[in-house]
């Protein structure tokens, strides 16, 4: 049931409460601007930061930099609210949350959208099996739970983030069994590496975590999941330097029981394309992502800026500086004095640059293979909310539609409960391996109100004095 | 994938929109014999389409299309029995009552209705929850319409095109037409960005774009776009059976106009549009969201009707525009240089007329009779009626 609805007027909304929120609103209200934080999660920190629910002690290095940062936050007076997910937006910048207690409306003068990004998925025969899941969802359980996908865990799929996962499980002293990257180790990495002095502890900090896993391919991929009621096993072949997949010379990992694979992250853009901000589409970024000038972190529309993952996948340490940015800006725009802050947010253009560089190389390094579209089989479900096939959504293209609105008219993919949030890339990638257009060309869902599901009654209270 | 218009593509005809009309009228001429090139700018029923309700009924329509209605009505029967499934169901049409007053009109749509040879009528709320057990909230009465069915949307789009398809139309999908060709005051076809189509025929069925082409070859069309929106809740166990209305009326749901049913997928559409909240001006190009107003007003109305539905979960909403005339009636038929058709201006029940707009144009196009009253829909009426 939902109460009734509170009304919060505000000057800046920060929506998101990761490394690049938490530091936008407390830049914002340090400049003496009130600033209401929302977040879906039980305590703000976001993925990169997480949070024990329970507030126990965090127990890494993350964990820690985010407990202060939230402290951080919490003395500049930023006003939280956890726990409230936002589903609707209007164009006079209102936002709606719905909570436990019931909705909240936001009315506030600026925006800053800072909500991170989701694990990009990819449709693989067995990808449905208990046991199965993304690598940041296995990264969620154990930071919140404490508790890790299985007992026998291969990780799978590319990119560094299979290695920070590799350090949480190895502190929780489940060590992977395998690791299955799809890229191959070679020079280019290290040369990458060797440009970025301020990177080495973490990377050896992670390849020590490496280090702990017994059987380590590079090169390799996971071509199917193999169980009955859970995974068991997986059938994995070779990738070519050019992304090729050579499935004659296959191997079997048997023994296991669960299978973390991903391939990146995908910027979560829901709130800025509902907001109508400006996106573009760079794969080395993550695919979609919304287009921010660098320097403020204005997006297109006036009054809506966006920071961290959702311009573009870089990491936490361009996320913390495109926040701080992005809330100066606001907060000057806003009206606050912010004199002498001109030297601060050159030098703060200047670090992001450089990070970004770091990242957007990392990002084109551990590119997806390009055979990636061809795992999905014909009778491989590609929409798991409403069930539709490989098979089915090429045939709707045979027959003369295409691109990811196509698939969803002719076929339903993408238009069940999570309305192609999980299955939405993907389509794009079939759609490009199947009718020969870019996958950019291909689009995206675009996102309607609401955001996520809301009860009809929640919705009915957000909106009672609804004006046009 | 569509094919590509490249140098030298010919046709007989070129139907511009492969919404459900020119998906439609693409059949009607191909299954006639004609060579057919149906052209869509974005993927077919992408558009106002496949937002649709596609309910099939005659029941407080328009009370001078009667014939044409029903006739469309028995022809997307028949058409449910040729074709592959698109889940067309006759699940009748109720339209509820919230007071005596509104009974008057009530009365009449029956009496019209029923001396056109149809079986509406009016029902007690008791009875009405032995057809819709769900629908417990206060209504006064409901009429009822056992022939209104719905079909699904996209599907049926996709039959329609599948139809034409086999009776050899070619779909080119992504490709705009940018312009009539015009060779002698005659039409020559139709420009796109890959080159022209060749063709002695075009019949612009683009829904609210129509105007847009059409002006291409200096005609003027009086279509205006009209904002329609929609909402739909996630997936539940069948629990809405019919398609439920407001009673057409001064007045009736203050005067505005109301939608509720359950797609075979379980998700449940439903759309109010209370009086000033219809003719919100704006372009097909450029899609909004819905309006709080309009949000909150379908709920309320849902939730009137169906009290138990409170905590299901909305999962979605959209918005297009709707191509909208001065009296609410398709222009369907000859415009401007010869060999120049069109079929749009559907008022937002376009979808039960399609067929019929189709049937008429290839009438029109054999140069046959049709069984229609073609002055109702003749593109030319208002310069007539202005000139008298
Ligand atoms: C929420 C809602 C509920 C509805 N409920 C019902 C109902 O219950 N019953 C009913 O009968 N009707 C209903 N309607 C109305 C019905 O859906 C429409 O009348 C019908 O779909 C219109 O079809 P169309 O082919 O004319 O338009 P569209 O589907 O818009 O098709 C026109 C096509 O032409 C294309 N096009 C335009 N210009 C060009 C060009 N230059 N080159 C290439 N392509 C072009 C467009 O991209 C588009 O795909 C509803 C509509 C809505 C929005």
């Amino acid at each position: 049931m939902s109460g009734p609805m509170r009304r919060i007027e505000t000057d800046l909304l920060v929506v998101g409460g990761g490394p690049a929120g938490l530091e936008a609103a407390r830049a914002a209200a340090e400049a003496g601007i009130a600033v209401d934080l929302v977040d879906a999660g039980f305590r703000p920190g976001g993925q990169y930061w997480m949070q024990d629910p329970t507030g126990a002690a965090p127990l890494s290095v993350q964990g820690e930099e985010g407990a202060a940062a939230i402290a951080k936050s919490q003395a500049s007076g930023v006003a939280f609210h956890a726990g409230a997910e936002v589903f609707a937006a209007f164009p006079d910048r209102r936002v709606l949350a719905n909570t436990a207690d019931g909705p909240i409306e936001f009315v506030p003068r600026a925006i800053i959208v800072a909500t991170g990004a989701h694990d990009r998925a990819m449709p693989f025969p067995g990808w449905t099996l208990p046991g199965v899941m993304t690598p940041g969802a296995g990264q969620r359980l154990a930071k919140l739970g404490g508790a890790s996908a299985g007992e026998r865990v291969v990780l799978a799929g590319s990119g560094p983030f299979l290695l920070a996962v590799a350090e949480t499980l190895v502190k929780l002293g489940k060590p992977p069994v395998a690791l299955i990257e799809a890229r191959h180790t070679d020079l280019a990495i290290i040369a990458h590496l060797a440009r970025h002095p301020g990177r080495w502890r973490e990377a050896a900090r992670l390849l020590v975590a490496a280090r702990a896993i017994p059987e380590r391919r590079s090169g390799w991929i996971v071509t199917e999941a193999i169980g009955d009621e859970r995974v068991t096993a997986i059938r994995i072949a070779p990738v070519d330097r050019s992304g090729r997949i050579d499935r004659d010379r296959s191997e079997t990992i048997g023994g296991i029981d669960a299978l973390l694979v991903g391939w990146g992250f995908r910027p979560m853009i829901e709130l800025t394309a509902l907001l109508r901000c400006r996106h573009e589409h760079d794969p080395a970024l993550g695919g979609w992502h919304c287009i921010t000038d660098r320097a403020s972190g204005r997006t297109s529309v006036e009054g809506v800026y966006a920071a961290g993952e959702v311009t573009g996948i870089a990491g936490a340490v361009p996320a913390r500086l495109s926040g701080r940015l992005a809330g100066l800006s606001a907060a000057a725009d806003l009206g606050a004095d912010t004199a002498g802050d001109e030297s601060e947010r050159a030098s703060l253009g200047e670090q992001l640059a450089r990070a970004r560089a770091f990242s957007d190389g990392l990002g084109r390094l551990y590119a997806p293979p390009a055979d990636l579209a061809t795992l999905a089989q014909d009778d491989t479900i590609v929409c798991r909310c409403e069930e539709i096939t490989r098979a089915e959504i090429a045939s709707a293209f045979a027959a003369g539609t295409d691109a990811v609105a196509g698939a969803k008219i002719w076929t339903r993919a993408g238009m069940g409960r999570c309305q192609g949030r999980i299955c939405g890339a993907a389509i794009a990638d079939i759609a490009a391996a199947e009718t020969g257009i870019t996958p950019r060309e291909a689009g995206f869902n675009p996102p309607r109100i609401p955001l996520r599901p809301v009860p009809l009654s929640a919705v009915l209270e957000a909106t009672r004095d609804g004006q046009e | 994938m569509g094919m590509k218009p490249g140098a030298g593509m010919k046709a007989d005809a070129v139907v511009v929109g492969a919404g459900v009309v020119g998906a439609a009228v693409a059949r009607a001429l191909a299954v006639a014999g004609r060579r057919v090139v149906i052209i869509e700018q974005g993927v077919p029923g992408g558009a106002v389409s496949g937002a649709s309700l596609a309910c099939i009924g005659t029941h407080m329509m328009d009370e001078d299309e009667l014939p044409l209605l029903k006739w469309c009505c028995d022809e997307w029967a028949a058409f449910a029995e040729a074709a592959p499934d698109f889940e067309y169901s006759r699940c009748g049409q109720l339209r509820f009552l919230k007071q005596e007053s509104e009974r008057r009109s009530a009365d009449e749509w029956i009496g019209i209705e029923t001396a056109a040879g149809l079986s509406p009528t009016l029902l007690d709320p008791e009875a009405v929850r032995r057809i819709e057990p769900e629908l417990t909230g206060p209504i006064h009465a409901a009429t009822w319409s056992p022939n209104s069915a719905v079909v699904n949307p996209f599907l049926a789009v996709r039959r329609l095109l599948e139809a034409a398809q086999a009776a050899r139309a070619t779909l080119v999908s992504r490709n705009p037409a940018t312009a009539l060709r015009v060779v002698g005051g005659r039409i020559a076809g139709v420009e796109t960005a890959d080159g022209p189509i060749e063709a002695g025929i075009v019949v612009i069925a683009g829904g609210p774009w129509t105007a847009k082409l059409a002006a291409t070859a200096g005609v003027q069309l009086p279509i205006v776009p009209r904002k329609a929106q929609c909402l739909a809740t996630v997936s539940v166990p069948r629990s809405i059976r019919t398609v439920v209305g407001a009673c057409k009326a001064e007045g009736g749901v203050d005067a505005g106009y109301t939608q509720i049913q359950q797609a075979m997928s379980g998700q449940i559409l439903f759309n109010t549009v209370l009086e000033g909240g219809v003719t919100a001006a704006g372009s097909p190009d450029d899609i909004p969201e819905v309006d709080r107003a309009f949000i909150r007003d379908s709920i309320a109305t849902l939730l009137f009707l169906f009290p138990k539905f409170a905590e299901i979960d909305l999962l979605r909403s959209w918005v297009r525009y709707e191509a909208v005339t001065p009296d609410d009636r398709f222009l369907t038929g000859p415009a401007g240089p010869d060999g120049l058709f069109v079929a749009a201006g559907d008022g937002g029940t376009g979808f039960v007329r399609s067929l019929g707009m189709a049937r008429i144009i290839a009438d029109l196009v054999a140069g046959r009779e049709s069984p229609f009253r073609r002055d109702l829909y003749d593109p030319a009426r208002f310069d007539r009626r202005a000139a008298a």
